[in-house]
């Protein structure tokens, strides 16, 4: 299990001091963006409800049948989700008051385009190929992540995808898609 | 003595040199893996599985065998020279490991994990050896009853034990539950919140689910702070990388003493070696307080050397319970489940029996790894540091680049790459927010086995719920739980009494 340790108290210095900052000086939703699970909560139970019912339970089933432990689940879902969400606007999340707040908030830039080009690689990895997606993915992650050199990247990334290509599709015989490049290498 | 005969017939397998050389690439890797931050020996058994698809079953676990401690080598090195622990389990090592780092004892900080990991796993790993065979014995005494309370039991100590919010740790829990219920239920035959997508007949995958909410979801958090946060700079490592006489006398107790706290937990399911780790670190700061010369907060080499111990030692153990039950007991375990029943064996009781050949060349090849390990991660720690010198985001690129290309090899469908990308979120959401993550493994792992236990005990009481305890097997399981319980709840209200004077 991976924690980061951010997340776990007292590692040594990595810890920040957070300083709390006064009443007032903030909107309703500062520190209490966590609602967001509780709303993820309440969809996930929303899912299961909805799949509950519309599940087609085969004729002479026994009892207890498929639907017993949903049941039991989204039961226990709706009341986390409830307490969370009860949790979560009594007790705001601290605001640490460094460097204006700037390292406090998420980094969406960045974050969109890691998740980005994963979404790209999924979608083009059939119809493209390994050897193009793979090094588009890799391109796109060390870019959000801070690489400033777009051009050596790019021929990084396609020695890592050939590399993984070579290793892999041909030493360890994994299928990987070959796309439009099918028929030139194999 | 039948096991020791037995044994040496393992060690004949394992000891051929292709095998050996399998070994030897599986330990690399899983120490290459564990050593990067972030990623622990579950990620490294997750990412490296299609890398054995096309070798032979026996072949493919001995590997694997390699991989498994491995990356519990690895993930501590990181912690003791950046303080970025690789997993959970290595947090407890870092307290005192990073001190001694930075008073200039990197190197004997590395050696006393090395060392401890090795002595925990060792004597785990022969406990196996010679008890394994008896405890499929036991299992046979366990029916569906006792397994869901053995699966409560799980569920609850880790949600309650390992995070610092019972409600978060709940809802992480639940999370795991409902992905694990996706699918064609095993007993009835329907299809669950599958929306007839036939790529989610099979459910999803415990790969796809770990590689998501570990990896990417940890690439996506990377990603979230990667102009935020402070650099962080290593401990440059020099001098020598053994312990004196003096210093391993010193740590010799602690390493035994984590051994004992890790053996028991490798059976009991937990959420992994957590619990154990930061046990053994709290007795020996207990005891060290008692010393003429407290050594904590200085640098302890027990403090590093007793969770070390602890951390290996129970999966040692937890291999144990996977073969003769069929239990998984950590994340790390539930993959190496999906990798048997990928290879059409089912690790329990009958396995002993039927593959024996290949559980004795596993154990075999165990031991081999671990002596390896210790000659890959002693002299050499300060090597896999560099490591660290490979650009943050070339580093990251090539995980996401491995995460996608474990997702597909394991399945080849692009389906699965979309699901790994949404779990991902979320897991970069929980993350976001301190929800703990290994109850969401229990959940997705101990979730079937819960549900099926639970129905199967009802459908033969004919609906009585009393049928949940009637045997003192699960009288002691609930009661060993509710002292659990209550000792967490003193600890917790003892604590906050002490943060308030």
């Amino acid at each position: 299990m991976s924690v980061d340790a951010q997340d776990s108290p007292d590692t040594g210095e990595l810890a920040r001091t957070p300083e709390q900052i006064p009443e007032g000086q903030h909107g309703f939703w500062t520190g209490r963006s966590g609602l967001v699970v509780a709303g993820i909560l309440a969809a996930i139970g929303a899912y299961l409800v909805v799949g509950i019912v519309i599940m087609d339970v085969p004729e002479g089933a026994k009892v207890p049948g498929p639907t017993f432990f949903p049941i039991l689940i989204a039961i226990a879902v709706f009341v986390l989700a409830a307490l969370l969400a009860v949790q979560t606007l009594r007790k705001p999340e601290p605001v640490p008051a460094t460097e204006g707040n700037a390292r406090f908030h998420t980094d969406w830039k960045s974050l969109g385009l890691v998740f980005g080009s994963f979404l790209a690689f999924a979608l083009l990895l059939v119809p493209v190929g390994w050897l193009i997606s793979a090094a588009l993915l890799f391109w796109g992650v060390s870019r959000a992540l801070g690489s400033r050199r777009p051009l050596f990247d790019v021929g990084l990334a396609l020695v890592f995808s050939s590399c993984i290509q070579l290793a892999f599709g041909a030493g360890l015989g994994l299928n990987l898609p070959g796309g439009i490049l099918e028929g030139i290498y194999g | 003595m039948e096991s020791l005969s037995l044994l040496m017939e393992g060690f004949s397998q394992a000891l051929t040199p292709m095998n050996l050389l399998w070994v030897f690439v599986g330990a690399f890797l899983g120490t290459a893996v564990g050593v990067l931050p972030g990623l622990g020996s579950s990620m490294a058994v997750a990412l490296l599985l299609p890398v054995t698809f096309s070798l032979d079953p026996v072949g493919a676990f001995i590997m694997f065998a390699g991989v498994y401690f491995g990356g519990l080598f690895g993930d501590s090195t990181m912690g003791i020279l950046m303080n970025t622990p690789g997993g959970a389990t290595a947090i407890a090592t870092t307290f005192e490991g990073h001190r001694m780092a930075k008073t200039g004892r990197a190197p004997q900080a590395l050696a006393t994990s090395a060392i401890g990991a090795f002595i925990g796993g060792l004597i785990a790993t022969t406990l196996v050896v010679f008890f394994a065979p008896k405890l499929a014995d036991i299992a046979v005494m366990f029916g569906p009853a006792e397994y869901f309370a053995l699966a409560v039991f799980a569920f609850i100590a880790t949600a309650s034990v390992v995070s610092d919010s019972v409600i978060k740790g709940l809802s992480a829990l639940v999370i795991g539950l409902a992905l694990a219920v996706v699918g064609i239920d095993g007993i009835s035959g329907a299809s669950r919140f599958t929306a007839d997508m036939p790529q989610l007949f099979d459910g999803i995958s415990i790969i796809v689910i770990t590689v998501g909410v570990l990896a990417l979801g940890e690439v996506l958090h990377v990603a979230s702070r990667i102009h935020r946060d402070p650099k962080l700079s290593a401990i440059a490592v020099s001098g020598r990388p053994f312990l004196s006489k003096r210093e391993f006398r010193e740590a010799l107790p602690a390493w035994l003493r984590g051994t004992a706290f890790g053996v028991p937990f490798g059976v009991i399911p937990v959420g992994g070696a957590e619990v154990p780790t930061f046990m053994a670190y709290g007795t020996e700061r207990q005891l060290d307080r008692k010393r003429r010369n407290p050594q904590f907060g200085k640098g302890a080499i027990r403090g590093v050397a007793a969770p070390e111990a602890a951390g290996n030692a129970t999966s040692g153990t937890a291999m144990g319970a996977l073969l003769a039950l069929g239990l998984p007991t950590s994340a790390t375990a539930a993959i190496m489940l999906a990798a048997f029943q990928q290879y059409g064996l089912q690790p329990g009781p009958l396995l002993f029996e039927r593959n024996a050949d290949l559980v004795w060349a596993l154990l075999a090849s165990l031991f081999v790894g671990l002596v390896m390990l210790l000659v890959l991660n002693l002299p050499f720690a300060p090597l896999w540091a560099k490591l660290l010198l490979i650009p943050k985001p070339y580093l990251y690129a090539g995980i996401t680049v491995f995460c996608g290309l474990g997702v597909y090899a394991t399945s080849a469908a692009t389906s699965d790459l979309l699901i790994v990308l949404a779990i991902g979120a979320l897991g970069f959401v929980l993350r976001r927010y301190g929800f703990p993550l290994a109850p969401i493994m229990i959940g997705v792992v101990l979730g079937p086995l819960a549900e099926t236990s639970l129905r199967n005990a009802m459908m033969s009481s004919g609906g009585e719920i009393a049928v949940l305890v009637h045997s003192p097997v699960t009288w002691t399981l609930y009661g060993i739980l509710a002292l659990v319980l209550v000792y967490t709840a003193w600890r917790r209200i003892v604590s906050r009494a002490r943060v308030d004077v």
